[in-house]
Order: C-alpha cells, then structure tokens, then sequence
C-alpha cells in the first residue's frame, strides 16, 4: 500500500454541512487516480487537503509510512513531496519556462538542475521553449510546462485540478492522451480533478465518485461508468484518429 | 515541520504587532467618544454641528461624484482608445497629485482675485471692470472645485490599472451584444470597476474630511472646522477629540456598508493570460474631444497651478533666504523615503497575514488602519504625542543605564515623526498592496509551496517580484502623501527641523502665496519626478 | 522568540532615536543636563513664522554664543505638546503672536514667572504679564482701511459705528475661525460686557458685504474690487502689501485709506506677539537673555521695519510708515482678558452666525 488516506473529514469554516465526509482509500505505486462529481460535490476539497493547502477536521494521510497529516500532526505543504498543476497552471509571469520548472528544484546541484529540467523538456516535448515566458505560450503548452514543473522535482504524487477544463474541445482528446502518456512514461502517481467523465475514462485506472462530500463509489471506469459505451468507443476512436491527423 | 509552523508564527507575530502599533494612537481617540459631554459640546450641537455636518456632506458627496465622473472616464478613455497624446496623458494625468490641494487653493485664489492675472488682465489691457463676485472662488462649489481637480488622480489610477488588466473579451462581449461604446460604459465598465471606483474615491473622502487648509481658507464652516474650533478657540482638547472620534466612527460605518456591498465577491485573477483590451483608433472630433477633455483636466490639475507659481517665484525671487532649501529638500525626501519605505514593508507583512490566515477578522483588521486617515493631521498627532512621551517616561530607567541624561529621547527623534507617518498613510500604502495580493489570488503561492518552498522564501521569490507594480505605485502615492503632508510635520519634527512642506507652511499661514511658491514648486517638481520615473520604469516591464 | 523581538525592536528604536537626535541638532546633547548655567542653548517653541524672526535668532547666536533650536508651528498645537510633555519638555520659551495663547499656557500652569531689570526697562508695564509670567514683544493693532472713493475718513468713528444700517452690505472682514477676530471680540467682551458684545457682532453679520472667506490681505483686495467699503484688518497686512513684490498688490494698498477707531472713545483694539518662559525650561537663563534680546532696541527696530509690527520698546521709533500712519489711542485692557474672554468670543460667533 503506497498511499493511505482515512476517515479525513472537512468543512470551510463559512458554511455548515461538510464538504467532505470521512473521505478513505489507497492508492498504489504508480496509479491514475481520478475523482469525478459535480460542482460542489467536494472533489476540489481533496485535492486542497491532500496538498496541505486547508487543514483537516479529521483523519489521516500517509505516503508510505510517512505521516503527513493525522490528528496530532500537520505537514506544511512545502514539505510533504506533493506536485500539483493547478487549474489555471498558476505559472510565475514573471519567470521563464527554465525557471518556472527550475523554482522547485533548489535543492538539486548546478548540474543536476539542468539535466533534470532537460529531462522534463523532453518528457513534455517543449525543448525548446525554455527561454520563453508564459505568456508566451499557448494554453496547451502551458499546461505541459505546468506539468513539466509539478514533476520535476520527482514528487510521490502529483494532483491535477480539472486539468482540461481550460482547453478548447478540439485539444482535450489530444491532451487526454499526451496527458496519460506523460504520466505513466514518468511512473507517477496521481490523483486529478475532473467533471467530465470522459475524462476519468480515458485516463484513470481508478474512479472515485464523489456526491455531496461523501463517496459514492471507487472502482475501475469499466465497471462503474453507465455511460453509453459507444460514444465512449466513437470518443476514443475520434482522439486516435485525429492524433494520427496531427502527426 | 517545525520550522514551518515557526514561519507562520514569525508573519503572524509581527503582523500583529504592526498593527497593534498602527492601531494604539488611535484606539486612544476612538476612546474619546466616550468622554462625558460637556457644555462645549451642547453648544456645538446647538448651534453650528448641524449646519457643519451638512457642508461637510455636500462637500463629499459632491466631490466624490465628480471625482469618480473624472477620474472614470478618463481611465475608461486611456484603457480603451488611442488619440493623440494618449501615452502623454497616461502617466501625466496624476501629476495634479503633487499638488496639496491647500496650494491649489491658494494659487486658484491668486488667479482669479482681483490683482489675480485674470482681472488685472481684462481690467489693464481691455479696460473691462468686471463683477468681483464672478471671480470668486472662496466658497463651496470653488471648494469642490479645488479638491476635485488635485484629487481625481486617486480613483484614476486606481481604475485605469484595474482596466487594463480586465480581459478584453467582458468588454467585447458588450460590443457584439450590440452595446455601443456609451452602453458598454454605463452597463459593463462601471458595474465591473465599482471595487476599484469605491477604493480610490473613499481616498478622495477621507482626504476631504481630514483636510483644513482648503475651507479654512475659503471660509467654509466643516465638521473639520468644529473640531479645530473646540481645540483652539474653546481651549477644550477633550471635546474637539471626542468630535474627531465621531467622525471615525461615522468613517467605520461607511467602510462596514463598503464591505457588505461587496460582499463575497472575488474579483482576483489568476490565470496567467490576460487578454489585454485591443485600443480602438479615434479619428476626427472624437479624438480631438478625448485628447482636449485630458488637456483640460491636465491644465486645471496642474499647468495653469504650477504656471503660476513659477510666475510668483520669479516675482519673489531673492527675497527670501533661500541658503538652506537644499536641506529641506533633504529632508523631506529622507523622512519622506524612510516612512513610505517602511509603510510598504509593514503594508506586505500585514498583507501577507491576511491571506495565510483565512477568517474575517485578518481581512478586516487592516482595513481599520484607514481610521488615521479620516480624521485631521493635528488630532493623531497628538495621540502620537501621548504615545511617544508614555513610551518614553516608561523606557526612561533604560536611557539612564545608557546614559542619557533626559527623560524625552524618542518624543524629540525623528522616530515620533516617522512613526506618525507611518500610522497615518499606511492605510494608503496598504490599499495598493492589498489590491496587488488580491490582484495574483493565492495559486502561485501555493504552487510555490507545492514545489518546496517556505512561506518566506514563496514570499521574496514569487510574491514581492509579481507584487512589483504594486509595491512600487503604492511607495509613490505614500510618498507623495508624505512629501506635502502638514500638520503632523509641523507637530512632531524634533528641534531644527525644516521640511519643504513646513516651509511651505510657514509663508502660506501668513498670507505670503507668493514666497510660499518656491517650496511648493519644489515639492510638486519631486513628486512630478518620481511619477515620471515610475511609469518609465513600468514601461520597460515585460508584458 | 517573542521576548527576543521585542528586546530587538527596542533596541533598534533607541538606536535610530540616538542618530536622530545627533542629526537633529548636534548641539543638544551636551546642554541637556538640568539647571546647567553654562548650556549654550535655548530651545524655543514658536507659533511666529517670520523669516526676520530667524535673522534675529542669528543674531542672538553671534552676540551670545547661545545657540537657538527651534520648532515651528501652530501656537495651540505646540501649546499641547509642551502639555503633554509635561516636566520632561525640552522646550524653553514659548512664543506666539496672540495674547490669549499666552494666557491660556499661563493658565495651564506652562509658564514660570522670570524677573528682570533689563526687561522691565524694555518693556512697559502694560504689555507684561501681571504675574510676570509672559512678556509682549510686538503690537500689532487691528483697524479699519477703507475705500478712498466712496469713504470719507469723517464718516468712520467706532468699531461699533460699522453696524449701522449706512453699512449695510459694505463691510468685510474674515472668518470668525480667525484669532485677531475672536481677540477684538473678546476685547469688546471685556469693555462691554457680554450682552453688548454680541449686539455688536450680531450687527456686523448684518452688515457684511459677503460671507466671511479668506485672510486679511483679501478683505483688502475686496475693497478695491468693489466689493465692500469698508474692511477690518492687521495694520502689518498693509504694510507688507505697501512692500509687495506684485505691482497689482501696491496699487489696491495704495488706495486705501486706513483709519484708527475708538479714537475718542474706548481706543483701538491691539494685540500683542509674546513669550513666556516654560515652567519646566532646563535653561531658563538663555531663555531670559533671548527675551531681553528680542525686546532690546535693536531687535525691536528690526520687527518694525522687516514686518511692519509696532515695538513694544518705547525708545525704540516707529519707521516711516507707522509714523505716516501716526500715534492712536490704545484699548486700555488688561490683555489678559483677550485670553479669558475667547471661549465666550467663540460661542458669541457661533450664535450670532458669524461663519
């Protein structure tokens, strides 16, 4: 067991009922998570507690047989190893790409640096764009170097908020699959975001369904997805075919 | 894990205790309100504080309209069109910032009196004996007239940033929804800018309610005027103070409605693209009306004042001492500097405070700062008076272990002065910090911290270098502020000490506009200065 | 971690405060020590703005080697420092151009009685502090200047005489905020007793020619721009508008003609700049040399030619224009009752509607 999450529970301090209740599972080494619902279902809350950025009511969370947070202690975020691309990417305006996916690798030597960031390039195939701002980019290529940024420094896992809802439709196929293909090829674990269920189809090796902050159900796309299985085929049939297109 | 919950405890130590110093003067005016009347204060009440309170009101209210008119439209007009000039008036329409407006007041009178240029113009050359009261501008729509026209910058500034940071696409949608240039005005622009119209004009209301040297000059009878009028006529300190923390508290309810009008409104951005506003070319008498309303404003705020003035310093010129204005120039840019600087510092702790701490009262207690602006200059600083001799006479067996020999060592400092700049403009310094951090929303802070990095290090790395615009603007607005700032200086400064503005002071309370014109000159020209250099410095910026 | 921020912060605000005071005044360190005869400075607090005010300080520091620090600023501003600073202060001397300030730091105990030969020599008896604990350096008299054209001097008497309905509309004078009003009403306190005094004043509301605004020299240009006949002001304003560096200002100051009321009766309303010497003062002799300084020949010669102010030192002459305006009957008032009579002057103004 990679990772363990038990019984965490939550609610934003403005509001009454729990945006999330005692929220368990595990998550093996390497494996695609993703956490489907509505808006409001409390999928973000998750993400947020897993990243440090709100602080659980309850419960606990462990990477391998480290604490990061239980009733007794509370890892910064800084400190827990957790990659994240946010929504919006939040890349550094005023950075460039070298130095975006360079921010988090302060503790690697001079050398190490640059290989490391060489690397990542490769992996989201953006060699060379590394001189160029953000803004000088399109979405879909900020959206790598968002990735590129959150791996880099070799998490134990990395969360994915909604990470397509940014791109226009024509991309997301694409992207779904470049998406999968980053993740795996780097064999990292991950957790992200999602509305769509497509999304969570195409990409995930595990669903959880989320409704009203609690869990509805965990289990693999295949069995718990009642969505039409032929626009399913059609959808992914579309993505080859048009990947074949851009190539 | 223990080193980050010290950082925290590091920023929340000394949030706390930076407000905690700006708010203790004054806590003890806001005490005030809670002395016992007396019969100054039936008096007051009897016979002038109603006809007082309703002056001051038509003075706000109008002010405020027209400033936001002004000021509005014009961002709206450089965020949106291009017109000859347009880059000129840009930066050039903040200029009549550097004006005090108790200047202003004065040259205005100078201009259009009766030895004013405008009269003795039509009367030597034209032979034309005008009616005086035509000219006269000591009453209350000159009133309006004068703080308008110096203070519009505050709610321009403030609105065309937050314009030309607005995605075009709102705007656009306005257009192809069949909204004309005017509709998109009415119906887009100002319900979107109401943040930003509300911040920079509650400036320009405070400024009006603090203020005296206007409508103590032009006769007019202000809640401003009840406070000095208990203090200095009545002898009763306790009753003007009492009346200066009415006032607070009336300043405290408008800020709650403030508050509750905007509600829960979130109007941060953080997606890293923006799409800016495409300016839209004016051609014939459009452009021709956009670049002459700019001109005129401009001419008003500031050509036609500083013209003048540079008329009087030449009419004046070697008859007064001029040997030590290079150190009062000195001077006020050092204090000027050193407040403004450490405002800024505090103004990004606090800031940072407020958004590491969800909750109400982070968010809110900040905002209280602004109490010290709202109230006049003379009032604070005699609570910072109080203050300072108290701190004294408490430190004092410490300054006799080091070998002082006086009980006042930090009261007869600079450090008084210093300190009563910093709580009386931090609200200011603290308003364009606040926009800043709200402006970048909190996702790049908690990447930074998802990459690794403390709170410390996310704030020197990737909040102070994105807050850059904002640190920057609002270090010269605090510093113009400071640089023509009155009564606090003329207080507070230890023996010896002459600013510009004290100089300033010292000729215009004894009726001499005209030898007051160097030292006026002088402060516009530094503030002038340091806008132009300003926006030369953003301009470089890429984006 | 909390107790070593604050030791820190206290630190580095001693430290600061310890330049400060060396960049402030270098001087002040070494005349600090309480009673010390030999210090070699005076600390003045003074609500008079006048470039010759610092020439003679300059002057004071040559002759005597005693070196003047100075803070500048609005008399009851500096009235409450010196209050709150209670036996700390470093202040000296108080100076301000009002003599109700004088009375009311006297009557809150801020001021020491000084006795000195030299000063009563200089200064007569009726420009002293009963008590001794203030002493008149200048007089300024507050009287009427008129419109050469549409006045003659015969139609002009009394202070009293501008509220009769011949006046109507033709009066100006400036705000009631304004201390030399509040001192002549005040003084019409004193001398006719309160119900009297706001007759008066409720008589001139009446009569003016438009709501009270601006300063002296504006009441002035008023007149010759026809706006009103007839204005109340400062005799210096005159001066200094005689001496304008603006040919515009000359030529209005030039015709006006300016009349000394209550001639032939109560006599016109003067008031006087003055000093005291604070209870507290660590160096009260320099302080008493500098008011022995300012109330000598010399240095009273200087108030009247630099800014048109009356000596108070009777050896001392008029220049040439105060002596064109020639000699006048002085109200004959204990001055401290312009300090006595203020608050009731304010009230009056407010009741009466005088902006």
């Amino acid at each position: 067991m990679f990772i363990s999450i038990d019984n965490v529970c939550f609610s934003y301090s403005n509001t009454k009922t729990a945006a999330l209740d005692q929220f368990s599972m595990t998550i093996e080494k390497g494996e695609v998570i993703s956490i489907l619902g509505p808006s409001g279902s409390g999928k973000s809350t998750v993400l947020r507690l897993l990243a440090g950025l709100e602080k659980p009511e309850d419960g606990s969370f462990n990477i391998q047989e480290t604490v990061i947070f239980n009733e007794k202690k509370f890892l910064q975020p800084e400190k827990r190893g957790i990659g994240m691309v946010f929504q919006d990417y939040a890349l550094f305006p005023h950075m460039t790409v070298a130095e975006n996916i360079m921010f988090g690798l302060f503790r690697f030597k001079k050398a190490a640096k640059q290989e490391r960031l060489q690397e990542v390039l490769e992996l989201v195939e953006l060699e060379g764009f590394a001189d160029r701002y953000p803004y000088q980019l399109s979405g879909g290529q900020q959206q790598r170097v968002a990735i590129a940024r959150a791996i880099a420094p070799k998490p134990h896992l990395i969360l994915l908020d909604e990470p397509f809802s940014n791109l226009d439709a024509e991309l997301q196929g694409k992207i779904r699959k470049e998406l999968r293909d980053i993740l795996k090829k780097a064999d990292i674990t991950s957790v992200f975001v999602t509305h769509d269920e497509n999304d969570a189809h195409a990409i995930a090796d595990r669903i959880v369904k989320l409704k009203d902050g609690k869990i509805e159900v965990i289990g693999r796309p295949c069995d718990i997805l009642n969505i039409n299985r032929q626009a399913v085929v059609e959808a992914v049939a579309l993505v080859e075919q048009r990947d074949m297109m851009s190539v | 894990m223990q080193r980050s919950l010290k950082n925290i405890n590091v920023w929340t130590f000394s949030a706390v205790a930076i407000m905690a110093l700006l708010f203790l003067p004054n806590l003890t005016i806001v005490g005030g309100i809670f002395t016992p009347t007396n019969d100054n204060w039936a008096h007051m009440k009897e016979h002038v504080l109603w006809s007082f309170v309703s002056t001051s009101l038509i003075l706000v209210v109008a002010t405020a309209v027209l400033t936001i008119s002004i000021g509005l439209s014009l961002a709206w007009l450089i965020a949106q069109y291009q017109f000859p000039l347009r880059n000129f008036l840009k930066w050039a329409l903040i200029l009549p910032l550097s004006i005090p407006p108790f200047i202003g007041a004065y040259t205005y009178h100078g201009i259009v009196n009766y030895t004013g240029v405008i009269q003795t113009t039509l009367r030597d050359r034209f032979g034309m004996e005008v009616n005086p009261s035509h000219f006269d501008i000591m009453n209350l729509p000159g009133a309006i007239f004068i703080y308008t026209i110096f203070l519009y910058p505050y709610v321009y500034t403030i609105t065309r940033i937050f314009l030309s940071q607005q995605s075009a696409s709102l705007i656009e949608t306005s257009r192809v929804l069949g909204k004309g240039p005017w509709g998109t005005f009415f119906r887009v622009v100002v319900p979107i800018s109401r943040v930003s119209i509300i911040g920079g004009a509650s400036l320009v209301v405070l400024e009006v309610l603090n203020d005296y040297g206007v409508v103590k000059y032009y006769g007019i009878q202000t809640f401003t005027t009840a406070i000095f009028q208990t203090w200095f006529g009545l002898g009763d300190i306790e009753t003007s103070i009492k009346l200066a923390a009415s006032l607070m508290g009336f300043v405290i309810l408008v800020l709650m409605i403030e508050k509750l009008l905007r509600g829960r409104r979130q109007y941060s951005y953080s997606t890293t693209k923006v799409r800016p506003l495409p300016l839209i070319q004016l051609t014939g008498w459009k452009a021709a009306g956009a670049t002459g309303f700019g001109l005129v404003i401009m001419s008003l705020g500031f050509f036609i004042p500083v013209i003048q003035l540079i008329d009087w310093t030449i009419l004046t010129f070697g008859t007064i001492p001029m040997a030590e204005f290079m150190s009062y120039v000195r001077n006020s840019v050092t204090v000027a500097g050193i407040a403004a600087t450490v405002i800024i510092a505090f103004a990004l702790i606090v800031g940072n405070f407020g958004r590491l701490v969800h909750g109400k009262m982070a968010k809110l207690l900040p905002r209280l700062s602004i109490l010290g602006y709202s109230i006049p200059g003379a009032v604070i600083a005699v609570a910072v008076v109080t203050a300072f001799i108290g701190l004294d006479r408490s430190l004092a067996p410490l300054y006799q272990a080091l070998g002082f020999d006086t009980t006042l060592v930090l009261s007869v400092s600079l450090i008084m002065l210093i300190s009563a700049y910093i709580i009386r403009f931090f609200a200011i310094g603290y308003n364009s910090i606040e926009s800043g951090y709200d402006k970048i929303g909190t996702n790049f802070r908690d990447a930074s911290r998802l990459l690794g990095m403390g709170i410390t290090k996310t704030f020197f790395k990737v909040d102070v270098p994105m807050l850059k615009g904002a640190i920057i603007s609002g270090f010269i607005i605090v510093f113009i502020d400071i640089l023509k700032e009155i009564p606090l200086t003329l207080i507070l400064r230890p023996f010896n000490f002459d600013t510009l503005s004290t100089k300033v002071f010292q000729y215009a309370s004894d009726e001499k506009i005209m030898e007051a014109s160097q030292a006026s000159l002088l402060i516009i020209g530094i503030s002038a200065l340091s806008i132009i250099v300003f926006y030369k410095f953003i301009e470089k910026e890429p984006k | 971690m909390k107790k070593m921020l604050y030791a820190a912060l206290v630190l580095m605000l001693l430290l600061l405060s310890a330049c400060g005071n060396q960049e402030a005044g270098n001087e002040s360190s070494e005349g600090d020590a309480p009673e010390d005869t030999e210090s070699k400075e005076v600390n003045l607090y003074t609500a008079r703005h006048y470039d010759v005010d610092d020439e003679l300080y300059k002057k004071f520091e040559e002759e005597t080697g005693i070196k003047v620090n100075l803070i500048k600023g609005e008399a009851d501003e500096l009235l409450e420092r010196i209050k709150r600073e209670g036996d700390a202060t470093e202040a000296d001397l108080f100076l301000t151009a009002d003599a109700g300030r004088l009375f009311r730091a006297k009557d809150d105990g801020l001021f020491q009685a000084v006795s000195s030969d030299l000063l009563d020599e200089q200064i007569p008896e009726n420009f002293q502090d009963t008590d001794q604990m203030w002493y008149g350096l200048t007089k300024r008299a507050r009287v009427m200047v008129y419109n050469k054209e549409t006045v003659t001097p015969e139609e002009l008497s009394t202070y009293e005489a501008l509220t009769e309905d011949k006046w109507n509309g033709r009066i100006l004078i400036r705000g009631s905020e304004n201390v030399y009003n509040q001192s002549l009403l005040a003084s019409f306190i004193e001398i006719d007793g309160e119900e009297k005094a706001k007759e008066w004043a409720a008589g001139m509301v009446n009569n003016f020619a438009r709501d009270p605004e601006g300063g002296d020299r504006d009441q002035a240009k008023a007149i010759a721009a026809g706006v009103g006949d007839i204005a109340i002001m400062n005799t210096y304003y005159l001066g200094q508008m005689l001496n304008s560096e603006d040919p515009e200002e000359v030529k209005v100051a030039e015709n006006l003609g300016i009349f000394f009321p209550n001639q032939e009766t109560t006599g016109t309303h003067v008031n006087v700049s003055g000093a005291g010497v604070v209870k507290s003062s660590k160096n009260k002799d320099n302080a008493i040399k500098l008011l022995e300084f300012l109330s000598a020949p010399e240095a009273q010669g200087t108030f009247a030619e630099a800014n048109y102010e009356y000596p108070v030192n009777e050896s001392v002459e008029a220049t040439e224009l105060l002596k064109s305006w020639g000699e006048f009957k002085e109200q004959d008032i204990p001055l401290s009752a312009l300090g006595t009579n203020n608050s009731k002057a304010i009230l009056i103004f407010n009741e009466v509607g005088w902006k």
